[in-house]
């Protein structure tokens, strides 16, 4: 293993990768600042630019780009309560208030040192709990793959919130069926293509990732015609104050960035979840455990509601690596595009990666570390200039974010057909969009889709045909339970909370 | 109109143009005695899909949420009238690049998505479009070595080697 971390961190030390991770963080923060572009539309509209390029460094970029996208969004969540990413909803709760008080550079400061704290904390985590598991993934069949991937989308069913669960699985068949168009990869028959010679190949993950985000995110944000508020444009126009944080204050977060990025990176972990859940159970816990003083703090500009969503969402997003790379299965729409991209770069993330690629592995764990102090370092002096970049007109920026997203799929066929396809999906999209169908569950679905009909394919074929599969290997078995829980667990808990709020009631 | 139930009724005709779409997926000869054919996975996806989306509407009428039902004065605000020139400038973009070429299908594409959306100063549209054209037009072709073709204009005007 110190093999592996060394040459891991030989990898990521290289100037080229290094100059690679802060080209993605800045890209991302500035990307994610901007209202309504998340970090999928982020990470895909990079996607192109990485091409030719060493897959590590692709990687290391695509990696920093997140870290960035996640920071990003703090940024306009603090200054102009306007999260562009929902995994820092949470951050406007507290951040907000303090920028009104004339604390932005504050606040902007603590958002940074608790982004960097969690991210880092959790990515020793990884460094620990990646190889682990790696290796007991070894063993596992294709029926585990299937059930492991079954219980994947279900769960981002599952934590899709409430009184969204069907949306979000029928969201999921539709990606599954997306998915399918093309040539079927075993018996070479075409499927849904409708005799046209453009979808033989299938839809590209990266048309449908930069159509259902970015571009009809772009979209979006043209039809509900938000104007910045005077309010708003006066926030940004004002001095952001001091950015120092004083030594009592760190004393105060401190406690609070170790717990929130614990929690975080285990939130991230788990299938399903991922930054935005880990974010707002994070500020959840540390109001629950402050004491009465400290909770009518909360939501008026508290340090701690502001330190504990921070580090959160960025140990979350270093969780959630951690499938992807040692099981090769992700477990957020943001992971899926990674794996999206990463399978066009023509490598096969799963328990092998550890052993085949050691460098490609551990250069991407350190370099998670090196985006996390060259957000720090880019960012704090930056943090005016940052915020100033919010004030660019929207009437420019768009044009160029869908002119970005057309011609970065362009570039890889040189189609036209694609840009035809990437108007439909874009429109299709926004109407899902305004009758408030989640996109996230799609794109997972959509890039799980023909790993989970090959590894069903080879399961039944291994068990010659009978479905025996689903319950004679224990793993499967399990895996598969804890899937049929969390289908159920909206219903038990409802029927259990019912009995608690009429025994409360009594 | 309930949004769910909209959602539902979409998901539910698609699923069921699916279902019946994948008795047409063309199966090999001696594909009867496999377990899993290339039509067996479309096949049950579409029943789940139907089933899903079935749910859904059932639901629909079941329980409204506050939350599901389309906020009329929020969606008088919306401009669909601005979004529906863009896809426009989409397509047009998407019929021109090959013809008029990379750089001035570009140009004319964000010239178009400027104006559409309210840019009134001349000098940061002319600006913005020529310099992120050429800009990026040099990056692809001199810096990334990609080919990037002339257009046919091009071709037609300076002969097919320019």
């Amino acid at each position: 293993m110190m093999d592996g971390i060394w040459l891991g961190i030989t990898t990521a030390l290289s100037g080229y990768n290094i100059f690679m991770v802060a080209i993605g963080a800045f890209a991302g923060t500035f990307i994610g600042m901007l209202p309504g572009l998340g970090p999928i539309s982020a990470i895909a509209l990079m996607i192109p630019v990485t091409y030719g390029m060493d897959p590590s460094s692709a990687l290391i970029l695509i990696a920093g780009v997140y870290y960035g996208a996640i920071f990003g969004g703090s940024t306009s969540s603090i200054l102009i309560n306007a999260p562009g990413v929902a995994g820092t909803v949470a951050t406007a709760f507290d951040g907000y208030p303090m920028a009104r008080q004339g604390h932005a550079g504050k606040a902007l400061a603590i958002a940074a040192y608790a982004s960097f704290s969690g991210g880092t904390i959790a990515a020793i985590f990884l460094l620990v709990a990646a190889p682990a598991l790696a290796k007991v993934s070894l063993s596992f069949q294709s029926s585990d793959y299937f059930a492991l991937m079954v219980l994947g989308l279900t769960a981002v069913a599952a934590f899709a919130g409430k009184g969204k669960f069907l949306k979000a699985a029928i969201m999921t068949i539709f990606g599954l069926m997306l998915a399918t168009v093309g040539t079927d990869a075993d018996s070479g028959v075409s499927r849904y293509t409708f005799g046209n010679m453009n979808l033989i190949d299938g839809i590209s993950f990266l048309l449908l990732a930069m159509a259902s985000f970015a571009l009809s995110e772009a979209l979006m944000n043209i039809i509900e015609n938000q104007k910045m508020t005077k309010e708003e444009k006066e926030a940004l126009k004002k001095e952001i104050g001091s950015l120092k944080v004083t030594k009592k204050e760190i004393k105060e977060i401190a406690p609070v960035i170790g717990r929130s990025s614990v929690l975080g990176f285990f939130v991230g972990v788990l299938p399903g979840a991922g930054a935005t859940i880990a974010s707002f159970l994070a500020y959840g816990m540390e109001r629950s455990i402050a004491n009465v003083k400290e909770k009518l703090k909360f939501g008026k500009g508290s340090l701690r509601g502001l330190a504990a969503p921070e580090s959160a969402n960025n140990a979350a997003c270093s969780g959630s690596f951690v499938p992807l790379l040692t099981l090769g299965i992700p477990g957020s729409g943001t992971t899926a595009v990674i794996l999206g991209a990463l399978i066009s770069y023509g490598i096969q993330p799963g328990p092998t990666l550890y052993t085949e690629q050691p460098a490609l592995f551990w250069s991407v764990i350190i370099s998670m570390y090196i985006g996390n102090l060259i957000l720090l370092i880019l960012n704090l002096p930056l943090i005016p200039y940052i915020a100033k970049l919010l004030a660019t007109p929207k009437q420019i920026l768009l044009p160029l974010v869908m002119f970005f997203s057309l011609i970065g799929v362009y570039l890889v066929t040189f189609n036209t057909f694609d840009i035809y396809m990437m108007v439909f999906f874009s429109i299709v999209a926004v109407f899902l969009r305004l009758v408030d169908y989640p996109m996230a569950p799609m794109i997972l679905g959509f890039i799980l889709g023909g790993m989970m009909e090959n590894n069903l394919r080879r399961a039944l074929t291994i068990s010659d045909g009978s479905l025996s599969f689903l319950w004679e290997r224990p793993i499967t078995a399990s895996i598969l339970v804890i899937t049929i829980i969390m289908l159920l667990w909206p219903l038990i808990t409802q029927l259990f909370l019912g009995k608690m709020g009429t025994s409360e009631d009594k | 109109m309930v949004k769910s139930r909209i959602g539902a009724l979409f998901f539910l005709f698609f699923s069921l143009f699916y279902f019946y779409k994948s008795f047409d997926i063309h199966l090999l000869k001696g594909a009867y005695y496999e377990t899993m054919t290339a039509q067996t996975f479309p096949y049950y996806l579409g029943i789940l899909g139907i089933v899903v989306s079935l749910l859904l509407l059932l639901f629909s009428f079941i329980k409204i949420d506050k939350d599901d039902l389309f906020d009329m004065e929020k969606l008088r605000t919306y401009d669909f009238k601005k979004a529906f020139y863009l896809i426009l400038s989409m397509i047009f973009y998407g019929y021109t690049i090959r013809s008029l070429g990379f750089v001035i299908s570009t140009i004319l594409f964000l010239i178009l998505g400027f104006k559409i959306l309210g840019e009134k100063s001349w000098k940061i549209i002319l600006l913005t479009s020529f310099g992120i054209s050429i800009a990026f037009w040099l990056l692809l072709t001199q810096l990334l070595g990609i080919y990037v073709e002339n257009g046919l204009i091009f071709e037609y005007f300076l002969g097919a080697q320019s």
